[in-house]
């Protein structure tokens, strides 16, 4: 005796590739915001978005002519009035080093933020890219489904810009909108445009590192612990190796995280920000200038090449891993 | 072949110096069809050709029509596949993983979880689908795994072992289910498994795979047929009687530890048997005709590949009335294999 099948039909067209690859990224980060650590995260890395853009409403609301800084001073006396209207007057002749600058210090500052959160973040969603599926052998079903080995790594790239996107990048993009909102005037705009793209740049360049590296470190193992302890094993404790008073450049390179710093400090180029302060702005005093040239020496990138070359390899290995793996066991 | 759904020409591969699939060609016709073969007989590895997860070393292949080529997407789009072992995506419910399936084939959302739902039902899940996939029995993950290959309404599913870990009333629900698939929506179905009772219970033609190459491609119709002299006596009593009439016709009996005589019919007809009974007034028999048949083809193909050189296999024509297995003419006919000797 058979069954009676009471099903409805479907003989419609599948919908294309780029549909497929959605749901892959869609699920993926759906199963990541029903986690509670990944809601605080979220919320911590909002919370550093909300502070950024405080931080940029302040700014352009206090220096700015006819800002509040300038109400306030207004019934504080002479003197205080001249100070103001001093640092007004540097704004209007030097707009490109003070508001790009400023920018530059701020976005620099939210770049630490979002890559620890988004590091932080990836600890957790490390198994649940590549690990887990081979332990379920959830290849089969992707790879039996009309989707090939580099559609399911789209989706799983996918899925870690999503959440670069939500930790990092939302949080800036809208942070330095909210602050363009309530400037004053277009210089804001125009010269907080050049640290938005150098941040974003950053931005790009951790991304493409942190998803090569977290989707070869996820490849290696079929078990769930020893990719975290893979994953902490590449990022916190070649970190602390790197910066080992003795460890050689070439084995500090091989930390991701020390050449994103180091990544960091060429692309934003605080050093060159403080430099041209000090050069440039008729600062009384010698001991802001003193400052910023000490935070020009401190904050400058040394072997960007060699960092460079090492991300290089790094990604090169993890990519040969991850595709070594993807295939049905 | 006309219309086949499967054609191969010289499908060959290797791992290593291993030959895990030796020039297969042949060309499957729609229906449910079985796939047998002892372990590391190569059909695994036939399925995973045909499903695009290996690259063939040498030969052609194609499914539904489209040729396999690494990178090729639209070959899988009408075929579903349930693999043998366990395959989940972790973290899901049973009906979210299904919709996902079924997006992931390309299906909307909205259909997808519609289908998902149906089909769900059809397997026999309750509300066990809105729990994780993770926390579910073997027959659970079983039911599961079929309804992922259908959600999306394929043309051709691949089961590999569907029923493992089933207890017998899940099995007898899957069997069901697994038969009218092709009866009521005319879905192709290849069927590897090594319960050759099941095979034999749902499927219209089989192959048989050993070496890495097909031993035997026909319908089960037919492979009966060559061995339709086998016959098995059930004497409602006095066996004896039955031994001793059997032996003076000078026709040599096996008796079975079930109770059975097996002998074999000097002639196509069973109908000397009848007469016997008569003139020997022995009480009533059930004859049993042509009884595991598809056991004792399995063994042979397999134990005549030992050695054999590669078979370019080209399927008989359809199987026509005389290749149909004939009634016996008297007695109660049964062709099903009784006796519980499962491979």
């Amino acid at each position: 005796m058979d069954a009676t099948l009471d099903l409805s039909r479907w003989r419609e067209a599948p919908l294309g590739v780029m549909h497929r690859r959605w749901a892959i990224v869609s699920a993926g980060l759906r199963q990541l915001l029903r986690t509670r650590f990944f809601r605080i995260m979220l919320f911590l890395a909002w919370g550093a978005g909300l502070a950024l853009a405080v931080s940029g409403f302040l700014f352009t609301q206090s220096i700015a002519s006819g800002g509040w800084l300038e109400s306030f001073v207004s019934d504080k006396g002479p003197r205080a009035q001249a100070v103001v209207s001093a640092f007004t007057a540097i704004v209007l002749v030097y707009p490109d080093i003070v508001i790009g600058g400023m920018f530059s210090i701020l976005f620099w500052l939210h770049s630490y933020a979002g890559l620890m959160l988004s590091l932080i973040a990836l600890s957790a969603l490390v198994p649940s890219l590549v690990t887990r599926d081979r332990a379920s052998n959830a290849l089969s079903i992707y790879l039996s489904r009309p989707l090939t080995s580099f559609d399911y790594l789209l989706g799983k790239l996918g899925i870690i810009v999503g959440v670069l996107v939500l930790l990092w990048t939302g949080p800036l993009v809208a942070s330095w909108l909210l602050s363009m909102a309530v400037a004053p005037d277009s210089d804001f705009l125009v010269h907080s445009i050049e640290p938005l793209g150098r941040a974003l740049l950053f931005n790009a360049i951790g991304l493409v590192a942190l998803a090569a590296v977290a989707l070869g470190v996820s490849s290696i193992s079929r078990s769930t612990k020893a990719t975290i302890f893979l994953w902490i094993g590449v990022w916190p404790l070649t970190f602390a190796i790197a910066y080992f008073p003795t460890t050689p450049e070439w084995l500090s390179a091989a930390s991701f995280h020390y050449d994103l710093n180091e990544l960091r400090s060429a692309v934003f180029q605080i050093d060159q920000v403080a430099a041209e302060a000090a050069e440039s702005l008729p600062l009384v005093d010698r001991g802001i200038i003193n400052g910023l040239q000490h935070m020009a020496d401190d904050v400058g990138a040394t072997h960007v090449a060699t960092t460079l070359a090492g991300l290089a390899v790094l990604v090169a290995i993890s990519l040969f891993v991850l595709l070594r793996r993807l295939r049905p066991e | 072949m006309r219309d086949a759904i499967i054609e191969t020409r010289g499908l060959t591969k290797l791992f290593g110096a291993q030959r895990a699939l030796s020039e297969v060609t042949i060309d499957i016709p729609p229906g449910a069809i079985g796939l047998l073969g002892p372990n590391g007989a190569g059909k695994t590895t036939l399925i995973k050709c045909l499903l695009n997860f290996e690259t063939p070393t040498a030969g052609t292949a194609r499914v539904l029509g489209r040729e396999i080529r690494p990178g090729e997407r639209s070959s899988r789009e009408r075929v579903g596949y349930s693999p043998e072992q366990d395959c989940h995506i972790p973290g899901m419910a049973g009906c979210e993983y299904v919709t996902y399936c079924g997006q992931l084939s390309g299906m909307p959302f909205r259909k997808a979880r519609q289908r998902a739902h149906e089909i769900l039902d059809l397997v026999g899940m309750g509300q066990e689908r809105y729990r994780l996939v993770d926390t579910y029995s073997t027959g659970m993950k079983q039911r599961v795994k079929l309804a992922q290959a259908l959600v999306h309404d394929p043309d051709l599913v691949f089961l590999d072992e569907p029923t493992n870990g089933l207890d017998p009333s899940g099995r007898e629900h899957i069997l069901r289910l697994i038969g009218s698939l092709r009866r009521d929506l005319g879905i192709s179905v290849i069927v590897s498994s090594h319960l050759l009772h099941e095979i034999e219970r749902i499927c219209e033609r089989v192959i048989i795979i050993g070496g890495g190459r097909v031993l035997e491609h026909d319908s089960i119709a037919a492979l009966k047929e060559r061995h339709r002299r086998v016959v098995e006596l059930a004497p409602s009593g006095e066996p004896e009687r039955f031994i001793a009439a059997l032996a003076e016709a000078g026709v040599a009996v096996e008796r079975l530890s079930n109770g059975r005589l097996r002998l074999e019919s000097p002639t196509e007809s069973a109908a000397w048997i009848l007469t016997l009974l008569r003139d020997h007034r022995l009480p009533p028999a059930e004859i049993v005709a042509n009884p595991n048949a598809l056991h004792e083809l399995f063994l042979k193909a397999v134990g005549g590949a030992q050695g054999a050189t590669a078979t370019r296999v080209t399927p008989p024509p359809p199987p026509g009335p005389g290749s149909e297995q004939a009634s016996v003419a008297a007695g109660a006919v049964d062709n099903s294999s009784n006796d519980g000797r499962d491979a």
